[in-house]
């Protein structure tokens, strides 16, 4: 069976319209992201998370009444997918006393219903902070690993090509995170480098068609040599961003963590697979371009 | 070439053994049946099967991971010699700028100490006499309570029962704890968290403690702090009629709402259970209630009362010799009116420590049988002889008198002492309920920890939501798993089959792996192999595909397959190598459930280098050096 023959899509001709798009996207995703920020977890607030399963029905007012005699009367309380089971969250972590244990305690003041701990994390300010910039150097080194080995491997342009798609995709993905306020976890950070390391597949696979087919092939101008790699590497990025997608379709069922994570990562593979079509080549083209010009203005005023 | 296809099948067999037995071990081990698994048990031989299996992580199988920190201000103070309450502010405020500015503790203490004229040697003996020189030596030493305090959580947890506990040192003055299928978080939460710092500390004389409160009730009236003579200022005395009904409240810890000041005469609306008669004249004492012949302060006033004791003009009357400590239950209790109140006591308690809890070497969880006791849960302690003769001394000295036993700095009961007590035998009592009886004891036979530790982060997961956990993840995993292989059996045929076929060997694999390195199973982990499978199946694609086109070109079935191997290769090589690196790097990143899954994703890329390009290649090579290929099923 085959779903893509040969194609001849001419990707590189639009890339203006593409590079617009997506800048004007991502201008007004970071702007969104500066006013409303992003709906930080428990992992980097700090705080503590509790989810409780009740033998008997009871109401979120009933939850809140008790959650009052502490003083967390601010809580979130949220209904779980399952019967009389509810998640709080409440901001406060204690230093000495385990904050859990004194949202435990307040709950058990609820008459007549007794109910089961299933969940109970807290988070320490202290550690709060150290993930947070933790997650911030592992994204950074990442960037930075990459640039060191594509330009080692292939050239400097490329490796800016792929670094600039994967901040591309990066931004894309924080942007849905920041409009549509879904929580930012530690887990969302795993799924932004598996977007990273990912998009950055699709992207070298093209990358090391272009390779090949400048040892190898006769092409007139630049814009026809990436043209032919990406129309040739088409069927391939296609179909495995396909499988991929169905992969990470069924992990949204799962609850909880992977649940965030999954959707990040549907985010990031059509993301990613747009950006290695319509965003890193153009920019290697562009840095090319210039280069090119360059040199010719140094011919003729020479 | 057909030497080399041997070869090549030789390899992939020995790796097969080699998972295989890895494997075999879990497959062992849940084939058993609970008789034939308690018999190896007993035979010792089961350990030799628990240090092989995969291990299903906490969230999979239920279970508790907490990080401790050493409480390092309250340690340095409590190493001091000499502490005056400015000093303590000093330690306090360093520790503050510490979680704030997330530096070393000890730096920052450094340095506060450098701004200001303090000499530690004041504070501390035998540590040296230059400030840095005590700096150090107190650092050196809080080292050394970190290991002592790793070592009595593992004596606690090992006494309480839990399999394969983990307990290990994190950071500089973190521990981390992981309890496997541990039902109830709180019980545990406490046995490893309390400090266990057990004291005997006689409680001070009434009179001494009456003109305080008098002292207190001036002040508060007049705004004055001059010490009055005065006598008998229980007029406010309700009579109390116990119930059983012992309901636990937390408001000891919390105090009432922010609002509920002691200081505004409306008292109706301020939540206060206060005469408003009694209010004017005595604004301390009409919070207080006579309860027994002790000190009790109905719950809702308990967050006034501390906020009175601990206002600095306050703090000045309490006598330097002397501390206020809270019971560590509320009481239920009947007023005269019929109301039922929750009362918490307070003790007036001699600064001087008695008798330390060290001497204690035996403790145990019983059902009281004496007159006070009768049914009630209580702990029995013992001491050795040196305790003892302290003790009898202790005792014999102050007949008549109170003893409290202060437990965490929270008063257990103050019995009377009637005689002198001589062979170091005591109980504590005023415990809820068996269960923590039990606890108690183990945490006193364990040990003090050396400092209080703090829980800085921790995650639960309930039992039933780890089963629910892995039975969704095994059910999407295998789904995940089903569309991929019917899609590549669909899109490439025969060379679709062989891709499904490195698929599972590379699942396979990565459980070999992952029971080899002692790794645990974790939900991120099996969304790591789920994603696995999906970039798996993209060398296949890389490689098939390229085929396709050189078959396309017009090549024959053998030179398209090796120039396909080859020229895929190198894609995949360069393409996979990176996602390798955003692995480790996560996995330096390191935290729970981050790890679990860059683990899985390492490993599985890893492998799947083996089983999507070398083992396809070796079956291909196989097939077109048998036969005459000339179409080939792709």
């Amino acid at each position: 069976m085959r779903i893509f023959k040969q194609t001849s899509i001419d990707f590189v001709m639009h890339y203006r319209t593409f590079v617009t798009i997506s800048v004007i996207y991502i201008t007004l995703a970071v702007i969104i992201f500066f006013l409303r920020g992003l709906n930080l977890g428990l992992d980097f607030t700090g705080g503590t998370l509790l989810q409780v399963k009740f033998e008997k029905p009871v109401t979120t007012a009933n939850i809140r009444q008790a959650l009052t005699t502490i003083n967390q009367q601010d809580a979130v309380i949220q209904k779980s997918s399952n019967v009389d089971e509810f998640i709080i969250r409440a901001p406060m972590t204690f230093a000495t006393d385990s904050a859990a244990s004194v949202i435990t305690q307040a709950l058990q003041t609820i008459p007549e219903n007794s109910f089961e701990t299933i969940r109970a994390e807290q988070v320490g300010p202290k550690i709060g902070k150290e993930l947070r910039s933790s997650a911030v150097k592992a994204v950074l080194a990442t960037l930075v690993v990459i640039l060191v080995y594509i330009s080692i491997r292939f050239k400097f342009e490329f490796a800016l090509g792929a670094v600039i798609a994967l901040i591309h995709d990066v931004l894309f993905t924080l942007g849905i995170f920041s409009i549509f306020r879904l929580e930012f976890s530690l887990s969302t950070i795993a799924a932004f480098l598996t977007i990273v390391g990912y998009s950055l597949n699709d992207t070298i696979v093209v990358f090391d068609r272009v390779r090949e087919n400048m040892k190898t092939r006769r092409y007139n101008t630049i814009e026809e040599l990436f043209n032919v790699s990406i129309n040739e590497t088409l069927s391939r990025t296609i179909i495995t961003s396909l499988t991929t997608l169905i992969v990470v379709l069924v992990l949204v069922f799962v609850h909880g963590e992977v649940k965030n994570f999954s959707i990040a990562l549907i985010v990031g593979i059509i993301v990613g697979t747009y950006s290695s079509l319509y965003i890193a080549s153009p920019v290697v083209l562009i840095w090319h371009k210039r280069l090119a010009s360059q040199k010719q203005l140094m011919q003729t005023s020479r | 070439m057909f030497r080399k296809t041997n070869i090549r099948f030789i390899i992939i067999g020995i790796t097969l053994v080699l998972a295989g037995y890895a494997l075999y071990w879990t497959f062992a081990y849940h084939s058993f049946s609970a008789q034939k698994l308690d018999d190896l048990r007993t035979q010792g031989k089961l350990d030799r099967y628990e240090k092989r299996i995969i291990r299903l992580g906490l969230d999979l199988q239920g279970g508790m991971h907490v990080v401790l920190e050493l409480d390092l201000p309250k340690l340095v103070g409590s190493l001091a010699s000499n502490r005056t309450a400015e000093f303590n502010a000093l330690l306090q405020s360093a520790g503050r700028e510490a979680l704030v500015s997330g530096e070393d503790y000890f730096s920052v203490l450094r340095r506060t100490i450098a701004a200001t004229d303090v000499k530690l040697v004041r504070h501390f003996s035998g540590r040296g006499y230059k400030n840095d020189e005590i700096i150090d030596n107190l650092e050196e030493e809080s080292k050394d309570a970190l290991m002592r305090a790793i070592e009595i959580i593992k004596n606690r947890v090992d006494q309480f029962g839990v399999s394969e506990p983990t307990i290990q040192k994190a950071g500089k003055y973190r521990i981390i704890v992981e309890l496997a299928g541990i039902k109830d978080a709180s019980r545990a939460r406490s046995l490893i968290q309390n400090t266990a710092l057990m004291e005997f500390v006689l409680v001070k004389d009434p009179q001494v403690t009456q003109n305080f409160i008098a002292a207190v009730d001036n002040y508060l009236r007049t705004g004055k702090s001059e010490e009055l003579k005065t006598t008998s200022p229980k007029d406010s005395t309700v009579a109390l009629k116990e119930s059983k009904d012992k309901a636990m409240s937390i408001s000891e810890l919390l105090g009432g709402p922010e609002g509920s000041t002691p200081l505004s005469a409306d008292s109706s609306d301020s939540g206060l259970v206060v005469d408003e008669e009694i209010y004017k004249e005595r604004p301390f004492s009409s919070l207080l209630r006579n309860v027994g012949n002790q000190i009790g302060v109905p719950e809702r006033n308990v967050y006034a009362v501390k906020k009175i004791l601990n206002d600095p003009q306050v703090q000045k009357l309490i006598p330097f010799d002397s501390q206020f400590l809270w019971s560590a239950k509320p009481e239920r209790l009947t007023t005269q009116d019929g109301k039922t109140e929750n009362f918490v006591i307070i003790y007036h308690l001699n600064r001087e420590v008695g008798l330390p809890g060290k001497f204690v070497t035996r403790a145990s969880a019983t059902i009281g049988s004496g007159d006070q006791t009768s049914g009630q849960p209580i702990v029995n302690m013992s001491m050795n002889n040196e305790g003892a003769k302290i003790f009898s001394k202790l005792t014999g000295a102050n007949i008549g008198k109170q003893l409290a036993i202060v437990l965490d700095e929270k008063v257990y009961s103050a019995p009377y002492i009637r005689v002198k007590i001589p062979n170091g035998s005591a109980y504590i009592e005023g415990i809820g309920d068996m269960n923590e009886a039990k606890d108690l004891a183990i945490v006193l036979r364990a040990g003090a920890l050396p400092a209080p530790v703090n829980i800085i982060e921790e995650r639960s997961i309930g039992p039933s939501l780890g089963r629910d956990s892995i039975n969704t993840g095994i059910r999407l995993g295998i789904i995940a798993f089903l569309i991929v292989i019917v899609f590549m059996f669909i899109y490439y045929r025969s060379a679709g089959l062989l891709a499904d076929l490195a698929l599972l060997l590379n699942v396979v694999f990565i459980m070999a792996i992952l029971s080899v390195l002692q790794a645990s199973l974790t939900l991120p982990g099996i969304a790591g192999i789920i994603l696995t499978v999906g970039m798996a199946v993209d060398a296949n694609v890389l490689i098939f595909e390229r085929i396709r086109e050189e078959l396309e070109k017009g090549k024959t079935v053998r030179a398209a397959i090796d120039t396909g191997y080859a020229r895929a290769t190198i894609t995949i090589f360069d393409s996979n190598i990176t996602t390798l690196f955003s692995a480790l790097i996560l996995m330096q990143f390191g935290t729970g459930p981050i790890k679990g899954f860059a683990v899985t994703l390492f490993w599985g890329i890893t492998s799947s280098f083996f089983t999507a390009v070398f083992i396809t290649r070796t079956i291909f090579n196989w097939v077109t050096e048998k036969w005459v290929v000339k179409k080939l099923s792709i």
